[in-house]
This record gives C-alpha cells, sequence and structure tokens, in this order.
C-alpha cells in the first residue's frame, strides 16, 4: 500500500487514473439510478432515492465532527430539523424561491449551530455528548412547541412547487436530480474537508487534543468549525428533506433519528467518508429491500447493525483503507510528481 | 543582547507539593542545554511551564521577548517552541506523514475554504516541510505506515519529526533516549548534535547523565524542584551537591 515512498513505476502522474472511479460514481448517480427507477416506474420508488441521497448528506456531515473531529455528537438531527424548517418556512410563508432557501437554510443552521456551541466546546469526551444530547432536545421542544412559528405538532405543509430559475422541477425524475446535484456538490467539498491538512488538524483533535494543541494547532477553534460545518451541511439535507416531502414535522428530527445518523457513520466506519456513504445507503435501503418480510424487518436491520459492529469494528470501509484510496484514486486531493510518487495532499 | 529564554523565580505547586521550587535560568539562542535530575525532581514540569501546559504558580517565562505566562500551548508554539514528550504521543491512527503534517500545520495553517481548492500554496508548504521533516529523521521510507505499526524507536523519531515539521526556533526533548538501547541511543546523541549544528536551539531533558554530558555544551541539574547546579558538563559532574542529589535517591 506504501504508493508514497515506493510508487509502482508503472503507475503514471496521470489525471485519467484519477478521475475512473469519480466518473463512474457520477454515471451511477447520473444516469444507472434514474434509467432503473424509469423502467420500475413508481412515484414510490423515487422517493426513495430522494431520501437516500439525504441521508448520505446527513451521514457525511456527521462524519466531518464525529468521525474526523473525534467529537461523539447526539444531536445531530436537531440541526437537520432547523434546515427543515428554516426552508420550509421560507417557502410556504414567505414565498422564498427553492434556489434562496438552500443557502438559507445552510447559514441559519450554521449560525444557530455557532451560537449553542460556544459554551459547550470546551467540554470534552462523554460532557461533551451529553450536551450535544441537550442541545437536540432544546431544539425538538422549540420545534413542537413553538406553535406560533412552527405550528407545533401540526408540521408545516410546503405548497409551492419545486423551480429553479421559473423551470418546473416538481416531476419525480427531475426532483431527483436536483436532489443529486446538491447533494454530490455538498459531498465534494466534505471530500475536501476530510481529506486535506485541514481535515488531517481535525483528525488530530481526535487523536490527541493536548498533543495537536503542543504542535500549534488552534484546538478549540478547529473544533468549532467543524461543528459548524457539520451543522451548515446537515442544514442543507433538512432543506432538501423539506422540499422533497412537502411535509415536515418535529418527530422527524427527533432523538432517534440522530441515533439512526450515528448508526450509519459507525456501521460505515468512523472517519470514512465512503463509509458513512455507505452506511447510510445501507440504513436506508435495507429496510426497504425487507419491505415484503413484514414488522420482523425492523429486528433484522438490528441484527445487521449488530454483527457488523461485532464483525467490522473499524466500520465496513474503515477509515485506514478509505484514506488509501483517496489518495490513489482521487487525484484533485493527492498529488504526485511526475514519477507517480506521492507528494502531498492539495 | 536580546534575551532568547529567560525563567525567572519560576515555581509551580501541586497542592503541598513544590515540583518546580523558585527556578532561574535562560537558554542563549544557539545553545544546547541539558536538563538533568533525579526521577520526580520536576523537569517535566519545568518543560510544561515553558510550553503552557501548566500554569505558573508565580514567576515568569519570556520567549524572544514575549511573556508567555497565561498563554495557550498552541500560542506558544506558534511563537516558535517545538516540543516532544516523555510518553510517546504520536497520533497512533494516521499515517507518519499525515502525523507529521500536524505539525506543520500548527505554525502554517490552512483554512477550511482553502482546503476546498485543489492546488493551494498553503497545502504545497506544508507538503514541503513535511518531505523535509521525514528526510531530516529518515521516515520517508515509511510515509504511508500507520504510526501505530511503528517501532518505538521509530515513534520516537516521528515525534521529533513532527516537531521539526513546525520549524520551530526552540526545540524542547523530553528523555527522547527513554526505551533506547545503548546502540540506539548514541545514534538518537549523533542527530541530536546535528540538529544543534543547523543552528536549532535546543533544550533536553534526561534524567540518565550520560547522553546530556556528551552533547550539551551546558548542564541545568534540578532536585526536589530546585536548580542545584548550571554549569558546563565537567563543572556539573565534579560538584559534590549533584552527586549527593543523585545517590541520595535510589536512582
Ligand atoms: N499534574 C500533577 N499533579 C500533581 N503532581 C504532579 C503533577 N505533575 C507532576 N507532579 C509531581 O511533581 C513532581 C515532579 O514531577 P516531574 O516534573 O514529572 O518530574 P521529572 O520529569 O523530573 O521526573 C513529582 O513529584 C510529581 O509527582
Ligand atoms: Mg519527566
Amino acid at each position: 500500500m506504501s504508493d508514497l515512498a515506493n510508487p509502482p513505476t508503472a503507475a503514471p502522474p496521470s489525471t485519467l487514473r484519477n478521475l475512473v472511479l469519480p466518473i463512474l460514481i457520477a454515471i451511477v448517480i447520473f444516469a444507472v439510478v434514474p434509467a432503473v427507477l424509469t423502467s420500475f416506474g413508481r412515484g414510490y420508488f423515487w422517493q426513495i432515492a430522494n431520501i437516500a441521497l439525504i441521508f448520505v448528506l446527513l451521514a457525511a456531515s456527521l462524519h466531518v465532527v464525529t468521525g474526523v473531529a473525534g467529537l461523539l455528537h447526539l444531536g445531530h438531527a436537531a440541526f437537520y430539523g432547523v434546515g427543515a424548517y428554516t426552508a420550509g418556512l421560507l417557502a410556504s410563508e414567505q414565498g422564498m424561491p427553492f434556489l434562496v432557501t438552500i443557502p438559507a437554510a445552510a447559514i441559519v443552521t450554521a449560525a444557530i449551530a455557532f451560537l449553542v456551541a460556544l459554551p459547550t466546546m470546551r467540554l470534552v469526551s462523554i460532557y461533551f455528548a451529553v450536551a450535544t444530547l441537550a442541545i437536540g432536545q432544546m431544539i425538538y421542544l422549540v420545534l413542537l412547541n413553538w406553535v406560533s412559528f412552527t405550528h407545533g405538532p401540526n408540521g408545516v405543509l410546503i405548497f409551492s412547487g419545486l423551480e429553479v430559475f421559473g423551470i418546473d422541477l416538481s416531476s419525480p425524475i427531475a426532483t431527483y436530480f436536483l436532489v443529486a446535484v446538491i447533494v454530490s456538490a455538498s459531498i465534494v467539498l466534505i471530500h475536501r474537508i476530510s481529506h486535506s491538512y485541514y481535515g488531517n488538524a481535525l483528525r488530530s483533535l481526535r487523536e490527541d487534543d493536548q498533543c495537536a494543541d503542543a504542535m500549534g494547532v488552534r484546538t478549540a477553534r478547529l473544533k468549532m468549525e467543524a461543528f459548524v460545518i457539520s451543522a451548515a451541511f446537515a442544514g442543507i439535507a433538512g432543506a432538501l428533506w423539506a422540499h422533497t416531502t412537502g411535509y415536515i414535522s418535529p418527530s422527524d428530527f427527533d432523538f432517534a433519528e440522530s441515533i439512526l445518523i450515528l448508526a450509519m457513520v459507525v456501521v460505515g466506519g468512523l472517519g470514512s467518508l465512503p463509509g458513512a456513504v455507505i452506511g447510510a445507503l445501507l440504513l436506508i435501503l435495507l429496510p426497504e429491500v425487507l419491505r415484503d418480510v413484514g414488522d420482523v424487518r425492523n429486528i433484522m436491520v438490528g441484527i445487521v447493525m449488530f454483527l457488523s459492529i461485532l464483525l467490522l469494528p473499524k466500520g465496513l470501509f474503515g477509515e485506514v483503507s478509505a484514506l488509501s484510496m483517496i489518495r490513489r484514486q482521487f487525484g484533485d486531493a493527492w498529488r504526485r510528481d511526475e514519477n507517480g510518487k506521492g507528494i502531498g495532499w492539495r | 543582547m536580546s534575551d532568547f529564554l529567560t525563567i525567572q523565580n519560576a515555581t509551580r505547586r501541586f497542592g503541598g507539593l513544590v515540583a518546580v521550587d523558585d527556578v532561574t535560568t535562560r537558554v542563549d539562542h544557539g545553545q544546547l542545554v541539558g536538563l538533568i535530575g533525579p526521577n520526580g525532581a520536576g523537569k517535566t514540569t519545568l518543560f510544561n511551564l515553558i510550553s503552557g501546559f501548566t500554569p505558573l504558580s508565580s514567576g515568569d517565562v519570556h520567549f524572544k521577548g514575549t511573556r508567555l505566562n497565561g498563554m495557550k500551548p498552541n500560542r506558544i508554539a506558534r511563537l516558535g517552541i517545538g516540543r516532544t514528550f516523555q510518553n510517546l504521543r504520536v497520533f497512533p491512527n494516521m499515517t507518519v506523514f499525515d502525523n507529521v503534517s500536524v505539525g506543520a500545520f500548527g505554525t502554517h495553517p490552512q483554512s477550511a475554504l482553502d482546503a476546498l481548492r485543489s492546488g493551494s500554496k498553503r497545502a504545497e508548504t506544508i507538503s514541503e516541510r513535511v518531505w523535509q521533516a521525514l528526510e531530516r529523521t529518515e521516515l520517508a521510507y515509511v510515509a504511508t505506515d500507520l504510526a501505530a505499526n511503528l517501532s518505538y524507536g521509530k515513534r520516537k523519531y516521528l515525534e521529533i519529526a513532527r516537531a521539526l515539521a513546525m520549524q520551530p526556533d526552540f526545540l524542547i526533548l523530553d528523555e527522547p533516549a527513554a526505551g533506547l538501547n545503548d546502540s540506539e541511543t548514541l545514534e538518537l546523541a549523533n542527530f541530536i548534535r546535528s540538529l544543534h549544528a543547523d543552528g536549532l536551539t535546543i533544550m533536553l531533558v534526561e534524567h540518565d547523565m550520560g547522553l546530556v554530558m556528551s552533547v550539551c555544551e551546558r548542564i541545568v541539574v534540578l532536585a526536589s524542584g530546585k536548580k542545584i547546579a548550571d554549569a558546563d558538563p565537567d563543572t556539573v559532574r565534579a560538584d559534590p551537591a549533584v552527586l549527593e542529589a543523585y545517590l541520595g535517591t535510589d536512582e
């Protein structure tokens, strides 16, 4: 695996080799999946695809703060909810266009994450986890009880159709493409953040933050940044949820949802971005695949999670192999010299 | 002359215990100073006072004219003080290359926005610094290995490489030879000498006199938190107070 010090001489530094995997992934998302779903011709499948993509983004966003920076976050779904309500209320009550509600959701969620995190970032390990649990519960209770603003348990209906630059995108396939483009773009950004020297600094917080401190790393500030960046992407996921389902209510963003997202990240592999993506796909699609089995399917999902953590505690696609793959296959992140020898993150 | 590192009446109490007791000393630019003393003498605590890991109970520490009292470790590090730890502290689940990159990042950080774009100058500079440090410590050939998989001796060099990637003006090494055998210790002594020859100012802690006597031009001796000697190796070796401190313990 030592692609860095002892380069395989046959490997050219060509960007072509580095593009194969990204192009394959793009083909699957933008051609294979839509083609298959079109042939099935059922609206329900499109919705499952959208939900899978939204949870891929949720897991990827939690990956930044919990997987990479090592901060156990038990309230992630609340930020997902803040994004959903921001987008939902702006669209249904202010008539804001779709393309405005997405960045608005990201910014509002990031701002709220910043404010609630300010007093908690000093806490460590289990204390931080409990603080995020409390933050999640507080936000959930606000969504539930601030009836004049959020409509409480009745939730919010979003009537405004999906329109971008005056083009109607509310057909299932158009909505899928819209979600796929936004999720893919977000994942690319998270990829850049995780697979860079910045990402390494975040990892050092997880490994030994005191030691990182001695290296000159601004640990408190970086933790805060990881938390806020993670929340911003959860906010985008929330906005997509609000627009694609057309209805949001507080129960979509409760503690169980936070735990589900956490399970995706852990089952996939803490610290591994491809792992988070795989974990999300598994835990969203498996229950659908098992739909015919009836009520025992939830037990079966539990068994799959249990076994995967017992047999593969580092995850289905652990961090070490994920990083090694990123270095070999994603040329935008890992630079090589003319001999194909690795130089470093870029 | 301009001061490099000055320690004035530094004291650190842990409850009733005075771990560092009214120590006054200095390190001049370009020196290689040894700090010795029996186990529990307060050497690590003095290092922690310099690097900001432990607050001073009283006294002052200045580095290049800046008062360090009350500063966070990362700020002190960015002023140019790199350190290693007595109990090895590498980042076990990161590769050797990525470990060292954290040192370079610490003093030459990349923002999240900068990380978003490929091929930034910042990232390039960090890469260069990492390779320099890896080549200096002869770790380049294990660059993609996990730190956890390195031998104990190699991990010691990894810690030093990480500190070197910070490009510090002052390097403090806390018992780098602990756990090494004689030939490894000899090799390390040569390595420290070569770092010093390159112009780095170094303070080296050992509780074993051998290494320090052979590489350092000046030696500070601590016993029970107090400075009992501060002179060249020959003078220190002949100092009755030093002999007594070493014989008086079970070392
Ligand atoms: N964080 C701490 N809390 C309480 N006592 C400490 C702490 N750190 C060090 N000490 C005590 O201070 C004394 C000096 O320790 P140390 O500086 O580690 O010695 P050395 O490095 O010279 O072996 C010891 O008696 C040690 O038990
Ligand atoms: Mg010590």
